[in-house]
């Protein structure tokens, strides 16, 4: 393996390394526009310029490999100037909109200019002016005179979905980026170009004029729910007048799940999250009359029902159907309380067919998964499935429509919806107990006895187990509804209620007790599982 | 002595029109059999790097050693693409070689081909040059008509294809790996270079990128062996010259000299001088890339050597005089509008600053200069070189460097006077 010096600092590393990924192991970044590591390169921003010895003229540090003995500077004064220079020549035509910019506060050509660039501009020349805002697609908005031609949307079009959307048209400085006649950006992953763009050129229809990064309280790591694949993200807060919102998703990168990337789906699909129509208050109804009720109250009725049901016809009689929506810590608390404490064995969270059959699968080979729940994995992990002599989602629905099951848990899921094809209404209907939690109003929920308002995943803390068995976690962005519990706090509740302890339900003391029993998460800790999960053959 | 021209030695036969029939007549067609027959590929890239036949299309880079680089062991098609994108203003030779004498060059480009192992080869055809593009078709198809092309060229087993494929307007395009892209179909754009072509260029395979004029001169090489050809002109700079002499001269044209010829017997003694009793101010020796001279440069020999010594390069060939009455700034003005309109816009120093030149230039050429301005040009042609990923940055820089440095005071006199003191701003 090679052996070089950067900027006196010596770093080995493997044979067909560039100086730009060298310098990246030693902490040394060198300023860069067009090249990202998951794109092709094509060295045309002349940014990362470096000087190295013996080499008669600078070298792009993202497409030269490094070679033994080999000699870098990323700061010489030949160096410093090439770099001013490469500002200078982009600023001659950038317009100074930075105050009304999306990506002012968090723009790499803002950044770069302060770091290296030249203090004042030695231009008189006009601007050249370019249309301001175009529609690309559904999610994003062009600017065209702030685009810098580092073409990474170009090439992530063509190389990541293949959709190739996107070209560059004209030439020399008439040069811009554009539509190809009759395309629309709306592939599925058309998102990560607001990422990849180091100015405010491609923005976020849905965050355009929403906020400045520094207003942006709380960026919190977290795991997207919308499929298996559990790709990483960050979750960017705001705080507003009518509290905190949730204005944007960005991917994080993690290597052995998503890279760099996130799906459109994944990336704008959280504004349920602020919905004004969410459950926020636990109701009970009895007679057809729906009341609001306070947690409380509402536990110790439910609790009441479950002790009739089960003094008159035995725990057999309770069912609970989890779901695969819900974080480990979730599962192993409610498998804890059904049955472990009521002793039953219907249990099970397979309500979807293609958590029934196993067949989920990669949906276009690049991020997106069939199962598009965040957990199915986990719950298998945790054994969410009917004990012995147990009956699974379509015995327990069959047992209730022929009055063997008096009670029944439905956690996350809208049964009736999720059977269209099953006398649900009848079945629930002669339930003597049916307590249900959801975000929102189902037809589930209009046929329980206590509804139970369910927290959004990033109201949650908690891991999800993405489809390869990666334990990953997910932290809480936004402060849950003032009136809303979390699942385990009811269940806690509950348990007291009916005389047991469910033990420590924060994730880290529920971890203590995964981790001691025998399965896939044997001795893993919380703190175990780091910023990017973990996989437990690997650990 | 008598220079015998070699590339247009019957062009300038009265009613020579080119044709298969008339090339063979006089000689034609003689050099592709005795290569085919007598010479195993490798002997040809020996023959070819001793005559010290340089580039023709502007880098001067042995022609040899360029097809020596082809690997022998590659299981990759090889490729021969002749560069006739000839856009470099003030050159015009090679319109003038394949309108006048095509047979020449596909006869260069079938022993070419074979040297370098090449089945199909292309020549890439600047996109005005409607005409030239028209005659190299028929040549084709007559070269085609007499089995010296397709399969089984003269019963030697060698084949070869050539398709003739015109550009669409863009001087970049005769960059060799813009050239390369365009054939492909893409955008005309340079590649980052390592890898050269000859290891990775049309279709990722290796390929010989080669002048019209380079190729042209590839028979008379075969029919008259190396030693014959690098004793003409100097020994680094062997074998005839095209130069083509524009601006304020008697006889603009092409003369085919050997590369020991001064500027000053191709101006005044083959181009006839300077017309109308004017005095000479200044020239380019090798395309409007090439840095300006003036009349203390006017015994530099047109070697590749001696240019560079003085200044400049010899580039393409391309001679452009200019008479006392020119204004160098509306020169800087006109050359720089030239690469702010070619230049394709994938480097940042090249995009940018190709247009900031023009635009500078042009408002000093308006009397509405700075005096910082000219520093700030200077600084700016110094970001543009060596920084990119072909030289168009260059190449739009040096001129601008060189017209400041030999005539500074022309500018400075616009941005005082807020005017072009010139009347009438004669410039080409």
């Amino acid at each position: 393996m090679p052996t070089l010096k950067i900027d006196g600092v010596e770093v080995t590393v493997p044979a067909q390394t560039t100086i730009i990924e060298a310098a990246e192991r030693v902490g040394i970044e060198i300023p860069r526009y067009c090249y990202h590591p998951g794109l092709s390169v094509v060295g045309q921003c002349r940014m990362c310029q470096v000087e190295v010895e013996r080499m008669p003229k600078l070298a792009i540090a993202c497409n030269t490999p490094v070679a033994d003995g080999m000699v870098v500077s990323t700061r010489s004064p030949k160096v410093e100037k090439a770099r001013r220079a490469v500002l200078e020549f982009y600023l001659l035509n950038h317009p100074l909109d930075c105050p009304i910019c999306d990506k002012g506060g968090e723009c790499p050509l803002q950044d770069y200019t302060l770091t290296y660039g030249p203090g004042e501009s030695r231009s008189v020349e006009e601007k050249i002016q370019r249309v301001k805002h175009k529609v690309l697609g559904p999610h994003i908005v062009f600017d065209a005179e702030r685009c810098i031609l580092c073409t990474r949307c170009v090439r992530f079009c063509h190389e990541m979905p293949k959709t190739g959307e996107l070209g560059v048209f004209s030439r020399g400085d008439q040069s811009e980026i554009n539509l190809f006649p009759g395309k629309v950006l709306d592939n599925a992953y058309s998102g990560n170009v607001i990422d990849l763009c180091p100015v405010g050129a491609l923005t976020s229809r849905q965050y355009r004029f929403q906020s400045r990064p520094w207003d942006l309280v709380r960026h919190t790591e977290s795991v997207c729910p919308l499929c298996s694949n559990g790709c990483n993200v960050v979750l960017d807060v705001r705080h507003r007048q009518r509290g905190e919102e949730l204005l944007r998703i960005r991917p994080r990168e993690n290597q052995a799940v998503n890279r760099w990337w996130m799906c459109d789906e994944g990336r704008f699909t959280f504004t349920s999250l602020h919905d004004p129509a969410r459950l926020r208050v636990p109701t009970w109804c009895e007679n057809g009359r729906r009341a609001e009720m306070g947690y409380d109250d509402l536990l110790l009725r439910a609790a009441r029902a479950i002790r009739r049901v089960v003094e008159a016809h035995g725990p057999e009689a309770v069912g609970c159907i989890a779901s695969s929506r819900q974080t480990n810590e979730e599962l192993f608390l409610v498998r804890r309380f059904f049955r472990e404490f009521l002793g039953t064995p219907h249990l099970d969270f397979r309500v979807r067919s293609v958590q029934f059959q196993a067949s989920d699968a990669s949906e276009d080979g690049i991020l997106r998964r069939t199962d598009k729940t965040a957990n199915t994995r986990g719950a298998r992990d945790l054994d969410i499935r009917p004990g012995p002599g147990g009956l699974d989602v379509a015995g327990m629905i069959a047992a209730a429509s022929e009055g063997r099951m008096k009670a029944l848990f439905v956690f996350e899921e809208d049964l009736v919806r999720a059977f269209p094809d099953r006398p649900l209404r009848q079945a629930l209907g002669r339930l003597d107990l049916l307590v249900a939690s959801s975000m929102f109003s189902t037809e589930t929920t209009a046929l329980a006895h206590a509804v139970l308002p369910a927290l959004g995943f990033a109201e949650k803390e908690g891991s999800f187990t993405n489809f390869q068995g990666r334990v990953q976690k997910i932290h809480r962005a936004l402060t849950p509804h003032v009136a809303s519990q979390s699942l385990p706090e009811a269940l806690r509740d509950l348990a007291v209620d009916l005389g047991r302890d469910l033990g420590g339900i924060e994730p880290e003391q529920v971890w203590a007790a995964i981790g001691e029993r025998p399965g896939a998460y044997q001795g893993i800790a919380w703190k175990d599982i780091g910023d990017l999960g973990l996989l437990p053959e690997e650990s | 002595m008598a220079f015998e021209k070699i590339l247009t030695r019957y062009t300038n036969i009265p009613n020579y029109t080119g044709t298969i029939d008339e090339y063979i007549a006089h000689g034609g067609y003689q050099a592709l059999p005795k290569a085919l027959r007598e010479l195993q590929p490798a002997d040809l890239i020996e023959t070819v790097k001793r005559s010290g036949l340089r580039g023709r299309g502007g880098a001067g880079f042995p022609c040899g050693v360029k097809w020596g680089f082809i690997p022998k062991d590659s299981p990759k098609a090889k490729y021969l693409v002749c560069n006739c994108d000839e856009s470099e203003p003030g050159t015009f030779k090679d319109r003038m070689l394949i309108e006048e004498e095509p047979h020449q060059l596909i006869e260069g480009l079938i022993i070419s081909s074979y040297a370098i192992g090449c089945r199909l080869a292309f020549i890439y055809c600047r996109g005005e040059f409607v005409y030239g593009a028209q005659v190299l078709e028929r040549a084709l198809r007559e070269a085609y008509g007499r089995g010296f092309l397709g399969r089984n060229i003269l019963g030697s087993g060698f084949d070869l294809d050539v398709h003739v494929h015109r550009g669409a307007g863009a001087y970049i395009c005769g960059e060799e790996t813009g050239l390369l892209e365009s054939l492909e179909g893409k955008r005309g754009q340079p590649r980052m270079k390592p890898p050269f072509p000859a290891i990775s260029g049309l279709y990722r395979s290796p390929t010989v990128v080669n002048n019209v004029e380079t190729l042209s001169n590839i028979p008379h090489i075969v029919l008259r062996g190396a030693e014959w050809f690098a004793s003409i002109g100097p020994p680094k700079s062997a074998g005839p010259r095209l130069f083509s002499v524009s601006g304020h001269v008697e006889r603009p044209g092409n003369y085919e000299l050997p590369m020991s010829i001064t500027l000053r017997e191709l101006i005044f003694d083959h181009a006839g001088g300077i017309p109308n009793g004017r005095r000479l101010k200044a020239v380019i020796p090798g395309g409007s890339s090439a840095p300006v001279l003036t009349e203390q440069h006017l015994d530099v020999p047109m070697d590749f050597e001696s240019l560079a010594a003085a200044g400049s390069m010899g580039g393409s060939g391309g001679v452009i005089v200019m008479n006392d009455t020119v204004c160098m700034v509306r020169v800087g003005e006109i050359v720089s509008r030239f690469y702010h309109h070619e230049s394709c816009g994938q480097c940042t120093q090249c995009r940018e600053g190709t247009a900031w030149l023009h635009k500078v230039l042009r408002r000093i050429e308006h009397g509405q200069g700075r005096k910082e301005d000219l520093d700030v040009l200077l600084d700016m042609c110094d970001n543009m070189k060596g920084k990119t990923i072909c030289v168009l940055s260059d190449a739009a820089a040096m001129p601008i460097e060189s017209y400041l440095k030999h005539f500074r005071e022309e500018f400075e006199i616009h941005i005082r006077g807020r005017a072009c003191p010139f009347e009438g701003k004669g410039a080409f």
